[in-house]
Formats: structure tokens, sequence, C-alpha cells
């Protein structure tokens, strides 16, 4: 098993690092479709937490709505995914010393665990009612998770 | 040496104390500039799903002004956010935005994207009540939805690329 | 509509199109490594600005004549956290600037490291970008030691 550090590497010398190393533009193109797909992440996860917390949409079935907005969650994952292993492959190594790029992944990995988990539990069992305190809280975890993977994004560029 | 009046009053802006204050600071221009940034989540990311109900995409079952009701205040409040971060990155930058392109076609693009729901709730929506059942909504709202998409894309893209010239 | 469907795409695509090499992010996309440069001279301006920080030295070459550089450092905060202070540089001190050229030739340098009047020297990369002196930690190799 190769340590971390090296397959950080492996992705600076591999052919797709050196075409983003040297590209004029492509950097910066890889970087606008991520901004893109933000928004759209972004969008996704505040109705459907709102739906969660009560605030919006109340009588609407949660399932449901978690549903159609979960495929553009997953949509918008996708391409951040991508494009984020395209950035990544600009400067590998200058993220892997980064420790705002580490918090990074650790909530990317959080997120997503989570919305797998007790967060689709919590979508599909949300009936109409009012909601209570751990349908709120886990609503509440999910936006701040994903912030956070926002925040440290930003931070990487900054620290 | 004369300048044009608009490109005077910019300079005039970026020379102000606050102006200064900001550009020169150890972290207040950072984290506005990461507010604005994130905030396009809270702007763009919600009126996007209005415009992809109207298209047919999504949420079929429920009807457009319940849409649009949970959405108008996220977009407003992102709106807020937006005007105000974005106003204080001018207030740092002015000078610089004044020479920049990318700039330029970002405020552009901004007016055409403040007109586009201003025809749309002026025509097609005052009738809203007659197809916000219809999975896709009639092709003037689509023609909208499509128009907002492409304009907000093209302010994402516009603000980046002001890094770059 | 069509025609400001049509409009949008194009501003887009042309936007693009046009964006110029200044790719602020890795070393590699903007400077060259292969072009060391040290330039020793008088500050003539210093910007302090956010996001990337410039100050412009007057460099006299062999023959005499004076040309101004520019070059590019990171924002006041992460100068700030490297122990960098906004009056450190003031017009008409002389420095030295180790850095490397802008690849598309212009009077531009990445300010790796910059000896300060008083002796300090600073270093202006971060750990792992890639650029010479880069030893995967804030402080870096210094010049001369052979490890770039």
């Amino acid at each position: 098993m190769l340590a971390a550090q090296h397959w950080f590497e492996l992705l600076s010398q591999s052919p797709l690092g050196l075409y983003m190393q040297t590209s004029r533009w492509a950097f910066a193109v890889v970087e606008m479709v991520h901004l893109l797909a933000i928004a759209a992440l972004g969008g996704s996860v505040l109705l459907i937490d709102l739906r969660l917390l009560g605030v919006i949409l109340k009588g609407e079935s949660a399932k449901s709505i978690g549903r159609d907005l979960g495929r553009i969650l997953l949509g918008s994952l996708v391409v951040l995914i991508f494009s984020g292993i395209g950035l990544l492959s600009e400067e590998s190594m200058k993220c892997y010393f980064s420790p705002a790029f580490r918090w990074k992944m650790a909530l990317l990995a959080s997120s997503i665990v989570f919305y797998f988990t007790l967060h689709r539990r919590a979508l599909n069992r949300a009936g109409t009612a009012s909601p209570g305190i751990r349908q709120r809280a886990i609503a509440v975890v999910s936006m701040l998770l994903w912030l956070g993977v926002g925040v440290a994004g930003r931070a990487i560029g900054l620290i | 040496m004369t300048q044009p009046v608009l490109q005077h009053i910019c300079q005039v802006i970026y020379d102000s104390q606050i102006g200064t204050t900001i550009r020169e600071s150890d972290y207040a221009f950072s984290i506005i500039e990461s507010v604005h940034v994130l905030a396009i989540t809270l702007l763009v990311g919600s009126i996007s799903i209005l415009d992809l109900r109207m298209l047919g995409l999504i949420l079929r079952e429920i009807p457009v002004t319940r849409v649009s009701r949970a959405v108008f205040p996220i977009t407003w409040a992102g709106f807020a956010v937006m005007v105000t971060s974005g106003l204080l990155l001018f207030w740092a930058e002015a000078a610089k935005n004044y020479l920049n392109p990318a700039f330029r076609v970002k405020l552009l693009l901004l007016l055409l994207v403040g007109l586009n729901p201003l025809i749309f709730h002026t025509s097609i929506y005052r009738r809203v009540a007659e197809w916000e059942l219809q999975h896709r909504s009639p092709w003037r709202a689509r023609a909208a939805a499509i128009a907002s998409l492409t304009l907000w894309s093209g302010i994402i893209v516009a603000g980046r690329a002001i890094a770059y010239f | 509509m069509k025609a400001k469907l049509a409009t949008s795409a194009l501003i887009v695509a042309t936007l693009l199109a046009a964006v110029p090499a200044y790719a602020h992010h890795s070393f590699a996309a903007e400077f060259d490594g292969s072009k060391p440069t040290r330039l020793v001279g008088k500050i003539t301006r210093v910007e302090w600005t956010n996001p990337h920080s410039y100050f412009y030295v007057d460099v006299s070459d062999s023959k005499g004549k004076v040309s101004n550089w520019g070059c590019e450092g990171a924002g006041p905060g992460a100068l700030s956290r490297r122990g960098w202070k906004k009056g450190d540089l003031k017009i008409g001190d002389s420095i030295v600037v180790d850095g490397y050229r802008a690849k598309d030739g212009s009077h531009l340098i990445d300010a790796r490291r910059v000896t300060l009047p008083d002796g300090r020297s600073v270093y202006g990369g971060s750990p792992g970008d890639g650029g010479p002196g880069d030893n995967g930690t804030v402080q870096g190799n210094l010049p001369g030691t052979g490890k770039s």
C-alpha cells in the first residue's frame, strides 16, 4: 500500500497533471466548472434541508423532494469530484501539505457518508407534521458539513 | 490629464480610507470575497431550482407557486449578501475594476439578469394560476428559465475571470 | 429570448477564449522554473494589496541601463503570517529578490525569496507548490544551497 504522498506525486506527474500544469487556460476553465457545480450542489442541499427543518414546502413529501433534488446534488457532486481531481492534479503536492485541503477532504467524506445514512433515513421518515428535534438537528448538521467543505476549499488558496 | 468622469469616481472610491483598508487587509478582503463566492449558492442555487421546475425537470408534482414561494425569500437573502459583499469588494478594487473587461461584462449580464424577471413577472407569470400545475410550464416561462440559468452561469464565469485580467 | 441566449453564450465563450496566461495558481502555470533570476535594485513602488502584493524595483544592467521589474507576492494576510509588515518595504530601499521569470517574457518575477535591507530574508512560496526552494515547509530552501 503506497503512502498517500506517493499517490499525490503520481497524480502530479500523470498526463492529466502535466497537461493541467502547462496549459494556459485549462485550470481556469476547470475551476469555473467547479464553481458552477458548487452553485447547483448548494442550492439542492439548501432546499432539501430547509424542507427537513420544516421551513419550506411544508405538506409536500420530504421523500420525493429529497429524491428529486438528490439527483441534482449527486449529479453536481460527480462534476465536483471530476473537476476537483483536475484542479488537484495541477497542484497536488501543495494540496497534500495544505491543512485546508485535508480538512476539506475530511469534511467532504463526512458529508457524503452523512448524506447516505442518517440524512437519507430522516428524509424517508419525515412526515408532514412539524419536525422533531432529531430531524432538525440532522438538517442543520448537513448544512454545516457542506458549508464546511466550501469554506475549507476557499482556505486552500488563501492560507 | 483628464479622465472620464466615471473613471475618476472609481479612482476616488479606490483611494478612499475604507477601500484602501479592505484592499490592504490581512483578513477582511479574504473573508468578504469568500462570503461573496459561497453566497452564490444562496442566490443562484435557489433560483435555479425554480428554473428547473418550470422546465419540467424536477418537483413536477408541486405547483410552481409553491416552489416560488419557497425559493424567493432565499434568493432575495442571497441577493442582499451578494450586493453587500460585492459593493465592499468594488470599494476596494474600483479603479482596477473600471479597466477590467470581465468586470464590465459581469455588470452587463447582471443588468440583463435583472430585466429577465421583470419581463417574466409582468407577463406570463401574471397568469400563473392557469399553468402552475402543469409539469412543463408554457414556453415563455421556460424561455425565462433558460435565460436565467444562462445569464447566471455567465455572471459566475465573468466574476471568476476578473482575476485573470 | 433566443437572441439573448445566443448573445450570452457568445459572451461566455469569448470571455473564456480571451483569458490570458495569468493563471495565478501553481507556480508552473505562470512562471518558468528554468529561468532563475536574482534582482538587486531599489524599490520604486509597493502595492500591499489583496489578492496579490506587488513591488517594483529599478534594476541596472551591466551597461548601466535601468529597467523596472515587478515582483509578485502573496496577499497581505499570508505575508503577515510570514512575519512581514506593510512598512517593511520602503521606496528607495535596496532589496534582493530571488525568483523566477514570467513565462510570457514580461518584466515580472514570482518573488520566492526577498532579502530586506536589515538582512532578514523571507520565503514566499507555499509548501508543496513545486516552485524552486520548495521543500514542503514554510521556510523553503535557501538559494544557493543547491537544493531547488
